[in-house]
């Protein structure tokens, strides 16, 4: 079923596909291996969110709860119980769903501009009570020390443990696309163009949205989990909201509700800040509040959603479904 | 007790005021203003800057600065975010996080994370005994004026002309229009209006927070759940959420204050359990 | 870098067997890499950044200088190599930069490292790595005790330093009663823990303490409280650093709790933020601190050196990078090569005396270093008689006596 599908997307589908793959797997080779295994993490969290944000129509500018609190839930199961590090990443994707229940459920009252506070809202609401509950925690000082163990490899290279991680991080990324290619992939998107006519037609709106709230929520929570095994560490900083914020930077750069454009947003963004960061520069604020910036003004369609459109407009056949920036007027009817 | 009461009354004044900036912004442009607590710290500095590099003192500051800003702001609006109005408003939210963004990293270049001193207005600085308990004479000063600026703004709002147009504007923007009233020149102005009372708030801070680049960004998570509570179209339940907040923050801190930070999120989610659209927000807020 | 075709190819094999092939040859023999590489890991834009920060590669570079210009041809260290990276006070940002250090830069030694987190999080780095790291920013007494190992070394000052300078004295002074606030993460814990047990031991009582959220910018809670406590408190002690402390300094002078009688001591407190405040909001208040730039001669000849390069004066962090880069590179002479094991072996049980460090041990047992601290006290603005002239030091306090008496039981080094 998958060839059928990878055969209707044409050669051009299957040769991208070959070009993905070929980079994940080549990639430590071209940059410092630690790096690599962060764009690799990075890119699926930033899949993650565009189920959410490109598939759905909402805009969470929490996710970092997803992220950070698995990272933490991960980073304890590998450290108290010595479990092979998938078995701690897949707990600390069960517990990110977990988290994004009630969260979800709470915020999908809301859409737009309002979900976005109240998700935000509750991310750090997340962070404080990390910062608190010192004891599992560790607070301030993080959780140090998470091991790597899978049936005593030795995985301290970071070279290895890449290849060691990547098929997690793969899975992650084939589940994202398997969710947006499906029934109730379409339904998502119905609902994110017309939520009036989705209720009219008997959908539950509120359901499918926290479902995708959920899924979305889980895949970070695998993207955290291989991070935090990856550094040995799990922070507060993952918490916060400048992390949401930059997963958020990385779906817009490589284009909303294109899934794989955020993969080439994450590669922008960490290497940009590994760059920033060996070149000693001070002012990383400036250049990504200046990349958000010229996104948002110029380049709304991002890397890939701006090829695709190339792409299509060249081929004139039916353009493709992105999640375009659409008119609307100031004051919606309620819809 | 009474005195933290006071306290958290003086700290929910500034809430208030950020609380109002944003509300009126939203209200009239549809724009989630994340540079809200950017300008609420540019304000700060303005202050610094006058004193430092003008000898202007606290009062020509608290005059001066939210004009200059305000000025600035209403430049903002018409630049950029206009053009971003008539798309989806995650994108001028994005937009004005950028510009948050880079505000604070410029400011951080200049003058580093420390902070600049910044004293007390001299006619200010003793005590004031309010029968109960002497208090610093500054912060009643500072609770009295964005209880009069608040009071002034609703004045505005429902008394005058302009208030009436504004409002209208923001509630039945096409019906605004259809009566041949020209919705747009308002817009510059009110953005430019509530980037003003931003920086106002800044200047009020400077004697009594310091003045550092990051004191924006550790407000404005709060003043969102404020507005959320308050309900983010009305105007009134900005600066009532705002002065509760303070006031319940003050009190818990002093009973409960492992729960001091987790406070206002968990109101907020607790209102959000009752009325989605905040405690005095309209129907469209919800769905 | 992009490896492409043959060539490319080539090129690594090359390398590869290079690095294969068993150490570097020709040149140093007993030096890694070709060379010495320092590591300054600490915050460049954040609270710290004034009080270490990039102007602490300064202090290093003029420490390299002067171990060149003491050894000339006879140096074991010729090429030496400073690079620096900038932590934001994070410590998985810390643990990050640690090990790039290590990997990337070749880093034999890494110094400074402010802030506990961060310094807990790059000593599991160093023991992973078997390199050495000299902390010099951070106060937790954790590094000598049950974060301890091998290859991490503490130098400068720790909490005990502190709250046994400023907590003992003041008590002793007559201020018997304490309230303490502090910053609710782990430097603040660390602080009044200490700090308790020395006022305890002095004579005195803690009547409360109380956590602050961290950062904070009001304290009005917490200052109001203080007069109203019993027993009634003679002195606040705060533990907060940075732009808190200023926030708690601006608040405690305008509720006037000097004039209702509770004092002001702080846990620690740096020359930039006597700055940043202005001498007489904190005049006549106590503190220890392990360096004063108007000390004697010595401290004042190197503070002319920095600010000929900074344009300012450095702060004790600054000062103390300095000792430790150069003892570094002093045990590297003695050792005759910048292995991690010979080295350590050449720092452990040293007597240090320079211009920063007096009277100085490195303790073998927990690799602390013992040295003079001082009490000293803020002088009001009429008594500040050249720029940055704001400390006085009250009195001397001996090494054997600054610091812990006995290495931590949880220390198994």
């Amino acid at each position: 079923m998958i060839l059928t599908r990878l055969a209707r997307s044409g050669r051009a589908g299957v040769a991208l596909l070959a070009a993905g793959l070929f980079a994940a797997l080549v990639l430590p080779w071209l940059i410092y291996p630690p790096v690599a295994l962060d764009i690799a993490c990075w890119a699926l969290f930033a899949a993650a969110l565009d189920l959410l944000l490109g598939f759905t129509g909402l805009l969470s500018f929490g996710h970092a709860a997803f992220w950070g609190g698995s990272a933490y839930c991960t980073g304890l199961i590998a450290l108290r119980l010595g479990l092979p590090f998938p078995v701690a990443v897949l707990g600390g994707t069960a517990f990110a769903a977990l988290l994004a229940l009630p969260i979800g459920y709470l915020s999908v009252r809301l859409t737009g501009i309002y979900f976005a506070m109240v998700t935000l809202a509750f991310a750090q609401m997340v962070y404080f009570v990390a910062n608190q509950w010192r004891d599992v925690t560790g607070g301030e000082n993080g959780l140090q020390g998470i091991p790597r163990e899978l049936f005593g490899l030795d995985l301290s290279d970071p070279f290895f443990f890449y290849y060691a991680a990547l098929p997690l991080v793969l899975a992650g990324l084939f589940a994202a696309w398997r969710i947006v290619h499906s029934p109730f992939g379409r339904v998502l998107v119905s609902i994110r163009d017309n939520p009036a006519r989705a209720r009219a037609l008997g959908y539950p709106v509120e359901r499918y949205r926290l479902l995708a709230f959920v899924l979305s929520g889980a895949l970070s929570g695998t993207a955290g989990g291989v991070f935090a095994i990856g550094h040995g560490f799990a922070a507060l900083d993952g918490l916060y909201w400048t992390t949401s914020g930059q997963v958020v930077m990385m779906v817009i750069l490589g284009g909303i509700g294109t899934l794989w454009g955020g993969a080439i947003g994450a590669a922008i963004v960490v290497q940009l800040q590994d760059f920033l960061a060996t070149a000693g520069f001070d002012g990383s604020g400036i250049v990504t509040g200046t990349l958000f910036i010229v996104i948002v003004l110029l380049f709304r369609r991002g890397i890939w959603g701006t090829a695709r459109h190339l792409l299509a407009a060249r081929r004139t056949a039916a353009p493709p479904e992105t999640a375009e920036p659409k008119p609307r007027s100031r004051v919606d009817a309620p819809t | 007790m009474l005195q933290q009461a006071f306290n958290g009354l003086v700290g929910g004044a500034f809430y208030a005021l950020l609380a109002l900036g944003l509300a009126v912004i939203f209200g009239m442009l549809g724009v989630v203003n994340l540079a809200h607590g950017a300008f609420y710290m540019l304000g700060a500095f303005g202050a610094f800057i006058a004193l430092d590099s003008f000898g202007l003192n606290f009062w020509a500051a608290l005059a001066l600065v939210p004009l200059l800003l305000g000025v600035a702001g209403a430049v903002l609006e018409r630049l950029f975010i206009r053009r971003l109005a008539p798309l989806d408003p995650l994108y001028n939210f994005l937009f004005t996080f950028g510009v948050a963004l880079i505000l604070q990293d410029l400011m951080k270049r200049r003058y580093g994370v420390n902070s600049q001193p910044y004293p007390r207005p001299p006619e200010l600085s003793g005590t004031v005994d309010l029968g109960l308990f002497t208090y610093p004479a500054y912060q009643v000063f500072v609770l009295g004026v964005s209880a009069l600026t608040c009071g002034a703004v609703w004045l505005v709002l429902t008394r005058t002309r302009v208030g009436m147009i504004v409002r209208a504007a923001t509630e039945r923007p096409e019906l605004t229009r259809a009566l041949g009233i020209d919705v747009g020149r308002w817009v510059t102005p009110v953005f430019g209006f509530g980037i003003a009372l931003a920086a106002f708030a800044g200047v009020l801070a400077a004697p009594m927070r310091a003045v550092n680049p990051l004191m924006g960004a550790d407000l404005i998570i709060t003043v969102f759940a404020v507005v959320v509570i308050g309900g983010l179209g009305s105007v009134f339940g900005s600066v009532a959420a705002g002065f509760a907040v303070g006031l319940v923050s003050a009190l818990g801190n002093l009973y409960v204050p492992a729960l001091s930070q987790t406070l206002v999120f968990i109101l907020m989610a607790a209102v959000l359990l009752w009325r989605p659209a905040g405690l005095f927000g309209r129907e469209e807020a919800y769905r | 870098m992009r490896i492409t075709g043959w060539s490319g190819g080539l090129v690594v094999t090359g390398l590869l067997l290079a690095a294969c092939g068993g150490g570097p040859s020709g040149g140093d023999e007993k030096i890694s890499d070709g060379g010495v590489v320092l590591a300054v890991l600490n915050d460049q834009s954040g609270i710290y950044a004034d009080t270490s920060g990039r102007n602490t590669v300064e202090a290093v570079r003029l420490a390299v200088e002067d171990y060149r210009a003491k050894y000339g041809d006879q140096a074991v260290a010729k090429t030496i190599e400073v690079v620096s990276a900038d932590h934001q006070n994070k410590p998985e940002i810390a643990n990050s930069k640690a090990q790039e250090l290590y990997d990337r830069e070749h880093a034999d030694v890494i110094l400074d490292v402010p802030t506990s987190s961060a310094a807990l999080a790059v000593a599991t780095v160093a023991k992973n790595k078997k390199k050495v790291f000299i902390d010099v920013g951070a106060a937790t007494t954790e590094l000598e005790g049950k974060a301890c190992n091998k290859y991490t070394f503490h130098y400068g000052y720790n909490s005990y330093m502190l709250a046994n300078g400023t907590g003992s004295e003041v008590t002793a002074a007559g201020a018997k009663n304490w309230y303490i606030v502090y910053p609710d993460y782990a430097f603040g814990q660390d602080m009044t823990k200490t700090f308790s047990a020395a006022i305890k031991n002095a004579g005195g009582t803690v009547v409360a303490s109380d956590p602050t959220p961290f950062p904070n910018d009001n304290f009005s809670t917490f200052l109001l409280k203080a007069p109203d406590l019993a027993p009634k408190p003679q002195v606040l002690g705060t533990m907060h650093a940075g732009g808190d402390l200023i926030n708690l300094v601006k608040q405690y002078n305008e509720y006037k709790l000097r004039d209702k009688g509770v004092e002001l001591a702080l846990g620690l407190l740096a020359i930039s933020d006597i700055h940043s405040l202005g001498s007489d909001a904190l005049a006549g208040t106590r503190y220890t601190t392990m360096w004063v730039w108007t000390f004697d001669e010595k401290t004042r000849a190197w503070a002319d050196r920095m600010q000929a390069k900074i344009g300012k004066r450095p702060t004790s962090n600054m000062a103390a990078n300095y000792s430790a880069a150069l003892q570094y590179l002093e045990a590297v002479q003695r050792a005759g090569t910048d292995d991690a094991d010979a080295v350590v072996g050449r720092l452990e049980g040293q007597a240090v005396e320079d211009m920063f460090v007096r009277n100085g041990t490195i303790r073998a047992q927990d690799h602390l270093l013992l040295h003079d601290a001082y009490l000293a006290k803020v002088k009001p603005a009429s008594e500040v008689k050249e720029p940055w002239d704001y400390e006085e030091v009250v009195k001397t306090i001996p090494a054997a006596q600054a610091f812990q008496p006995q290495p931590d039981p949880a220390c198994a080094l």
